[in-house]
């Protein structure tokens, strides 16, 4: 893999970014200037500077600290939300392509799911949770993103299904599940990280939105979106409060795009084309 | 052709019922009495009775599917808990600002995905390619609400060329002025949704420059723009007619975020608000109708294949 991304100077770039983030995330607690949670009316609003290098919020919050707590919030939800998914999705991909008759009617209902677009039937789904949390975000947005992963899994088993090794295996006896996972699952799991990180990089934004809208984690838990949300009636006088967030935000799904792009064409170059 | 749309409009009947059938459980899936959780728990008994025999929440659930069904199909999606109305009428309302901001937005998207992308695979491998590559890159890449957020800083804190937030109906007052306030949400609509036009435009376009008939057009001393537009771009045309018709249903997800940034009284805006209201009839009849828009906006494309192919239509 480090080879692949040597050669990709772009996904070697993504790469550094989301390995500096993540280790920023976990540092936090060592790195963190301030306490991400204390409130101090007196410094409320000021702009950057030495002791605040990102300036504070309206609540006298330091913006950096907040900033790094915030990067575990996204890296948490974005790769539990890609696994979710990855699983889910894999899961139902590969049965409707092995089971033909029960994948039909799989392939109907994940057709219907696909009808709604995934923020929307993330906020129907938090809806019916009823309580905002961290789990409940991570679990709508894995439902939420779920049908697209399968529809690409289904889409490659569907071919692998037909080759001549999967016969063969058959030929010789080997059982349903044996085929599955021995045969046909490492096969698919090239594209399938591939889409895995997009699928984070979405989830990182949507989960992001969510938090904006008022509907993700609860507002005190530092995160980006919520930061932005909270910020931006102050656009007009202190313009940091939502500017470092966003960019964070950015970045790492910047980040992720990058690394992306590079593992789909080293992995699977047959994928170049679609995305 | 009559008979080719006949086929596609049969095709989505099915997944048509498995929405509506997926948007009634939905409903059932909220832990406990639905009616007792949307009234809260200051709701007295006789409230909470009575708002379940509204919603048929006392009837048998094949009943309650048969009628949410007949109701759907004359265009009843219910009665909203938090605005007091027929959600049908409540969506109506809504309508023209997110119809306009998605015009707005599709055209945008046009223009920033389409000819950058064209111009990418001509100029494959240079400086200008690799420029746009980014540049789509990073489309993809910022957070809507954040960017809307910066171009409202820039285009209307800053520099007040436009209007920070709100909206006032074009059709009903006739002034085209109004358009100024859906610019700033356009543009952001419109960037963050360009990328993947910008590169599968470049990828498709790249693909067919190689065929034969191109280089045989190119042999012949037809211009180059002449190649490029009528030979290349029409047979690149099907799978940019697809990821932009896609992208056409994902400005209606995106328009959730946006029209909350701008203040935009749009359908989007409606499915926050009921959902920050936990008003589920209104939510269940907002996704019915995101999802109807999808299926009609995916058959649309299928009739437009038809026409940019002749082929498909024989198939």
């Amino acid at each position: 893999m480090f080879r692949v991304l040597w050669r990709r100077k772009t996904g070697l770039v993504g790469f550094i970014v989301l390995a500096s983030i993540c280790l920023a995330a976990i540092l936090a607690p060592f790195v963190a200037p301030c306490d991400p949670y204390r409130l101090n009316p007196s410094i409320r609003l000021q702009p950057p500077n030495r002791a605040h290098l990102f300036g504070t919020d309206m609540f006298g919050r330091d913006i950096l600290s907040r900033v790094l707590y915030g990067a575990r919030l996204s890296l948490i939800t974005g790769f539990s939300v890609a696994f979710l998914s990855g699983t889910l999705g894999v899961g139902v991909g590969i049965v409707s392509a092995y089971f033909k008759r029960t994948g039909m009617i799989l392939m109907r209902v994940n057709d219907a799911l696909m009808a709604f677009p995934e923020i929307i039937l993330a906020l129907a789904l938090l809806a019916i949770a009823g309580r905002a949390s961290l789990a409940n975000v991570i679990i709508a947005l894995g439902i939420a993103y779920a049908p697209r992963m399968a529809r690409t899994a289904y889409g490659l088993a569907l071919r692998i299904r037909e080759f001549a090794y999967i016969e063969a295996a058959q030929a010789i006896g080997s059982g349903s599940f044996r085929i599955i996972f021995y045969h046909l699952l490492p096969n698919l799991i090239s594209p399938v990280i591939v889409q895995t990180t997009f699928t984070c990089a979405l989830a990182i934004l949507g989960s992001a939105s969510l938090d904006f809208l008022g509907v993700g984690v609860s507002p005190e838990v530092p995160s980006w979106g919520a930061m932005v949300n909270e910020g931006r009636i102050y656009i007009t006088i202190a313009p940091w409060v939502i500017v470092f967030p966003g960019f964070f935000v950015s970045l790492l799904v910047l980040a992720l795009n990058l690394l992306g792009d590079a593992l789909r064409d080293a992995l699977d170059p047959r994928l170049r084309r679609l995305v | 052709m009559a008979a080719y749309i006949t086929r596609r409009l049969v095709a989505i009947v099915p997944t048509l019922f498995l929405v509506l059938t997926i948007t009634f459980f939905l409903i059932r899936l909220i832990p406990g009495d639905p009616a007792a959780v949307m009234l809260g728990p200051d709701a007295s008994p006789e409230d909470i009775e009575r708002l379940r025999h509204l919603m048929g929440l006392d009837q048998p659930l094949m009943v309650q599917f048969g009628r949410y069904l007949l109701r759907v199909f004359r265009g009843d999606l219910g009665m909203s808990i938090a605005f007091h109305m027929p959600v049908t009428r409540l969506i109506l309302q809504r309508v023209e600002t997110s119809f306009l901001l998605a015009l707005c937005s599709a055209f945008v998207v046009f223009c920033l995905g389409v000819p950058p992308g064209i111009l990418a695979a001509v100029k494959r491998n240079t400086w200008i390619d690799q420029f746009l590559l980014m540049f789509a890159l990073l489309g993809a890449s910022l957070p809507s609400f954040w960017l809307g957020l910066m171009l409202m800083l820039a285009f209307a804190v800053k520099v007040p060329l436009f209007p920070t937030s709100g909206f006032s109906s074009v059709f009903k007052t006739g002034n085209l002025a109004n358009f100024r306030y859906l610019v700033l949400p356009s543009l952001t609509l419109g960037f963050v949704n360009s990328a993947l036009v910008a590169r599968l435009t470049r990828s498709s376009m790249l693909e067919v420059l190689q065929e034969d008939y191109v280089r045989v057009a190119r042999s012949k001393g037809v211009r180059e723009s002449r190649v490029i537009l009528k030979h290349a771009l029409r047979n690149a045309a099907i799978p940019i007619v697809t990821v932009f018709s896609f992208t056409f249903a994902g400005l209606m997800s995106s328009a959730v975020v946006t029209e909350s940034v701008f203040a935009l009284p749009g359908v989007g805006r409606l499915v926050v608000e009921s959902v920050l209201r936990r008003d589920y009839p209104t939510i269940q009849g907002l996704m019915i109708l995101i999802a109807f828009l999808y299926l009609i906006i995916n058959l649309i494309t299928d009739i437009t294949y038809a026409f940019i192919d002749p082929r498909i239509r024989y198939d």
